[in-house]
């Protein structure tokens, strides 16, 4: 039988957000196929190799990299698959397999607040949204009963419906931080996707403390259960297929995919809607490979702004030695934050930032850290057991603004199956330093206020990369400016749709995972509600059907 | 004093009209308004009995019926027993109420099926029948709708079958308190065998379906669970358990180790037994201290006492897994799934919240359905998710090679996990050949009956030859 696929949807990508858009449209009776570069991984082998890792530090180590369908790794060095053009590094960390990045994150869901979507108007910096938070926020609460979200009241979201629950009980070492940081700061839960109660058949949180690399007991949300619920739907997911070419008319409607499958051989898929769901850096890339004489610059890309306007959340940490001791790793990874710089006047000269404090247990680390000092014996036991009971962190996560020199671009190294691999280019502006700089007044008095000694700021020009991939696929009512409208159509084709974090043209200050999943849900809506006659039903002709 | 004088006929008046308006008023109580002690004891019993654990389906009306009760016959629908005139049992008098409790017999006399736990209801006393039907009928909100009626095959569809079936099983004596025995012990006896209907499950069922006597509470199969043996006996029942330990797992579904309720009893524990007074515990566990022990001869020691901490962690560490999952060993998938909440040496929690793996009937056991079940499916207290199942991750031979590993390793090591009993359990169970061998005794007796006839045929035609 001959090897062509067709549906009505095409979605490229099986993360929570190509996923949960494949559903919506699944759910609503149309045929929906979703090609995933990576490979199908269970939650099971994933905890083993966690389990087995002598990196038990490194989220990546237990997601190895498919040879046909590599994605960045780091550690024990870097397998060169993200090219950095620099002037700064942007080592950006995701996963290509079913079910994508989520599966290692600290489940924060957080909305923006409303001003972030109008920086432009209101404080003359980045660029107004061409839609507001008010046309997001049924969105906004349709991914969060989704993902089973809870958070605090107070932190600049207004709702309409409440949370579907209520928060997973306060760590003692964030009630002993929001206790002793009263009144001058508000410490207030995190909004995460982390089950406080059972829900949606997944049990609550338990307090494993492994939230990164992987929630042993999916009491937080991820893509694999995304993928899951797809096909639950009806979506027909097929793994392994890396797709690396977009076909199309003369009318400039795309008309088909092109994959490789692991043993490099080609296939096709054609459809009548496609959905690029492959994240804020394999969607770019891929729309940049699919030239063609009328596009010589690719899809989507007439005015050259696929893949620019590349954005994340630096962020610059103080650790110390509380008082007190605290013993991190008690629940959550992530649990508190304070959210009192998000928004206010002061956006016209300095980045806003959230602080956030984690929980994650500072066992690995110490360790490693005296034991390469050289500390052994019962001076080892008696100084890890101190900074283990005592050591806190606090970050800032800092908004960066939409600048078009910072882009994903081809590179001219390929990867295994001889594709152009992606290229960075990146660095860190003065809106953000600048964000940094206020920062740090709050970093020595929350120490202060803790009682903390031994203060460790990081290293001067040092911002760790915390991987909220937005911008490269920017929505923005001139397409001169942007790459799709507010409903993520691309601007240059009637009917390609763009459904990733890199939709989000600002980055505000928070995870970007949610709201690129309420824009993406928003679409899908539009979509539906766009079409006046009723789905075919699928016509697929493959082996084994 | 003229005023009081005066007054003295008014209070007359006025206390002849109280009296004769608390006279009307309690006639009417009497007449329309529920006894408050009568009902709350019939809410009670109502729950010792667990009428709602079969009368209301998953999400449906209480009381209205709809589960589907799985028999090896096939499944077996529960009815509306909501005082709905029109599609419960609205119109029953008190003694229509007590024949379908106690005697297994519907209003139109009709039988019901044995899946109706009225062998043990008929121990239950007419005061407590009483009650019951006052909590039913003055409580309970009529729910107006049916479930569709219960269809079970041919010869088994012929109701009045059970007629034969009563007369047979059906003991009708009420409930006889021992004299010889504390008023504790003789109260856990009633609750025991009389609404808690304990031998439901836990007592083997004879060809017949009915409960074997002989075995009572010596262990029964309730679909694809396994209810454990729950006599005396010390090695295979509760004898090594104290009165306080049985009490706590009958109130909170969990001794620590001993053991934790899963599936059908956790369910029990959830919409009946939590609700007992701890008096009410104290004597079932009272008496189930007293029920002759029985031992299943694989059971050489407690059940619960098997295994003790440990890990297998150097035959994995630094071992990449296989690359086809289903090779993985039993340590690596204990590694994966099990290690996380129950620890590396399968030691649980410190608090207990998580149990171990060691000292815990369900790797103690040779009958290894439940531990299966409990991977398959996890551990549901309503409404909370104590323990994720694994049906979705795991395939029949990683529950098999995993489960394995756990007896060997925590339990028992004479208890095996095999392939295809993850298999069977996965798709619901054995298949029964009841209805096969009923039909099949219908067909012998036929042709004994012709058999029969055709000799005493033969015999007078010799006579009158």
């Amino acid at each position: 039988m001959a090897d062509t696929l067709s549906a009505d949807f095409v979605v490229i990508g099986s993360g929570i957000i190509g996923s949960l858009t494949a559903r919506k449209l699944a759910l609503a009776g149309a045929s929906v196929l979703i090609l995933e570069a990576g490979p199908r991984v269970t939650r099971g082998e994933l905890v083993a190799r966690f389990r087995n890792s002598p990196r038990r530090s490194d989220w990546m180590s237990p997601y190895p990299p498919a040879a046909w369908a590599p994605h960045p790794v780091y550690q024990p060095k870097d397998n060169g698959y993200l090219v950095q053009a620099g002037p700064y590094p942007y080592p950006a960390e995701y996963i290509r397999q079913v079910g994508g990045t989520t599966w290692h994150w600290a489940a924060h869901a957080w909305r923006n607040v409303p001003n972030d979507f109008k920086i432009r108007s209101l404080y003359g910096v980045g660029v107004d949204w061409p839609i507001t938070y008010e046309d997001l926020e049924p969105f906004y609460q349709e991914a969060e009963e989704i993902m089973g979200v809870s958070g605090a009241p107070n932190t600049g979201s207004p709702r309409t419906k409440p949370f579907p629950m209520q928060p997973v009980t306060e760590p003692y070492a964030m009630r002993r931080i929001r206790e002793r940081l009263e009144p001058a700061y508000p410490v207030v839960s995190n909004t995460t996707a982390r089950n406080s109660r059972s829900y949606d058949g997944r049990p609550a949180c338990c307090g494993n403390n492994s939230c990164q690399p992987i929630c042993p007991i999916d009491a937080q949300y991820h893509g694999g259960l995304s993928a899951d619920a797809a096909v639950a739907a009806g979506a027909r997911l097929i793994p392994d297929a890396n797709v690396y070419q977009l076909e199309h008319d003369a009318q400039g409607r795309v008309t088909a995919a092109l994959y490789y499958d692991p043993d490099k051989a080609s296939h096709r898929v054609t459809g009548k809607t496609f959905i690029v769901a492959a994240n804020g850096i394999e969607s770019p890339r891929l729309l940049l490979l699919s030239t063609s004489d009328k596009f010589p610059q690719g899809l989507a890309n007439s005015r050259d702004m696929v893949g620019r306007h590349l954005m994340d959340h630096p962020s610059t940490s103080l650790t110390f030695d509380a008082e007190e001791a605290l013993w991190l790793g008690r629940g959550p990874q992530s649990p508190s934050s304070i959210n009192t710089m998000r928004d206010g006047a002061f956006r016209s000269e300095h980045a806003p930032y959230r602080l956030d404090f984690t929980n994650i247990s500072r066992v690995d680390g110490t360790s490693k850290s005296l034991v390469a000092a050289g500390v052994y014996g019962p001076e080892l036991e008696k100084r890890l057991r101190h900074s283990v009971a005592h050591e806190l962190n606090v970050k800032n996560v800092l908004e960066v603004l939409p600048l078009p020199e910072h882009r994903i671009a081809l590179s001219d190294q390929k990867d295994a199956m001889g594709i152009p691999k992606p290229q960075a280019h990146y660095s860190i502006d003065d809106y953000t330093r600048r964000g940094h700089e206020r920062s740090q007044a709050d970093f020595k008095r929350i120490a202060e206020l803790m009682g903390g000694t031994n203060l460790r700021f990081s290293k001067d020009g040092d911002f760790a990369n915390n991987q909220h991939i937005c911008g490269t696929l920017s929505m923005g009512k001139d397409p001169a400016t942007s790459v799709c409208d507010g409903w993520g159509r691309a601007h240059d084709h009637e009917n390609l749709f763009l459904a990733s974090t890199g939709v989000l043209p600002t980055s505000a200050t928070c995870n970007s995972t949610l709201n690129g999943l309420a824009v993406a849900l928003r679409t899908a809506q539009h979509i539906l509600s766009a079409q006046t006659s009723t789905p075919t039903p699928a016509a697929t002709s493959a082996p084994g059907r | 004093m003229r005023r009081i004088l005066l007054s003295v006929p008014r209070i007359a008046t006025v206390s002849a009209a109280l009296l004769l308006l608390l006279v009307a008023v309690g006639a009417n109580a009497a007449a329309d308004m529920p006894d408050a002690a009568l009902v709350q004891r019939g809410e009670y019993l109502a729950k010792a009995g667990d009428c709602v654990a079969c009368h209301t389906a998953p999400k449906g009306q209480t009381f209205a019926g709809g589960l589907l009760l799985p028999t090896p016959l096939g499944p077996i629908v529960a009815t509306n027993i909501t005082p709905s005139k029109t599609h419960g049992i609205g119109n029953y008098s008190l003694a229509q109420f007590s024949d379908a409790l106690r005697r297994g017999v519907r209003a139109d006399g009709a039988h019901l099926y044995p899946a109706m736990p009225y062998t043990s209801y008929s121990k239950v006393t007419d005061d407590d029948t009483a009650a019951l039907y006052a909590y039913f009928m003055q409580v309970v909100k009529p729910v107006d709708t049916s479930p569709p009626p219960t269809a079970l095959p041919f010869p088994f569809n012929v109701r009045a079958s059970m007629i034969v079936w009563n007369a047979l099983f059906l003991d009708t004596k009420p409930f006889q308190s021992d004299p010889k025995q504390s008023a504790e012990w003789n109260r856990g006896a009633y609750l025991v065998n009389g609404l808690a209907h304990c031998s439901t499950c836990h007592t083997p069922r004879n060809l017949l379906m009915a409960e074997d006597g002989a075995r009572a509470l010596g262990g029964g199969d309730v679909g694809v669970w396994h209810a454990p043996n729950i006599t005396s006996d010390a090695n295979s029942g509760v004898g090594g358990w104290s009165v306080t330990e049985l009490v706590g797992y009958l109130r909170d579904g969990h001794a620590a180790g001993k053991s934790q309720a899963a599936g059908p009893m956790a369910e029990a524990i959830d919409a009946s037994l939590r609700h007992l007074d701890e008096s009410d515990l104290r004597a079932m566990a009272t008496y189930l201290h007293s029920v002759p022990p029985l031992r299943d001869a694989a059971d050489t020691r407690p059940v619960f006492s098997w295994g003790a901490a440990g890990d297998d962690l150097a035959s994995i560490r630094g071992v990449a897994l296989p690359k086809d999952l289903n090779e993985m060993t039993g340590p690596q998938l204990f590694d994966a799934h099990c290690a996380t909440c129950h620890q590396a040496q399968g030691q649980g929690s410190f608090d207990g919240g998580l149990p171990s793996l060691f000292n815990n009937t369900a790797l103690g056991r040779v009958n290894t359905n439940n531990l299966v079940m409990v991977m398959l499916e996890g551990l549901h207290r309503h409404p909370d998710i104590l323990m994720p199942g694994f049906a979705k991750d795991l395939s029949d031979r990683q529950i098999a090679t995993l489960g394995s590993y756990l007896t060997q390793r925590y339990g028992n090591p004479n208890a095996q996990v095999t392939a295809g009993q993850v298999a069977m359990l996965r798709s619901g169970g054995a298949s029964s050949n009841l209805v096969l061998l009923a039909r099949a005794a219908m067909v012998a007796a036929v042709l004994l009956i012709v058999v029969v006839i055709g000799l005493w045929a033969r015999r007078r035609r010799r006579v009158q030859a």
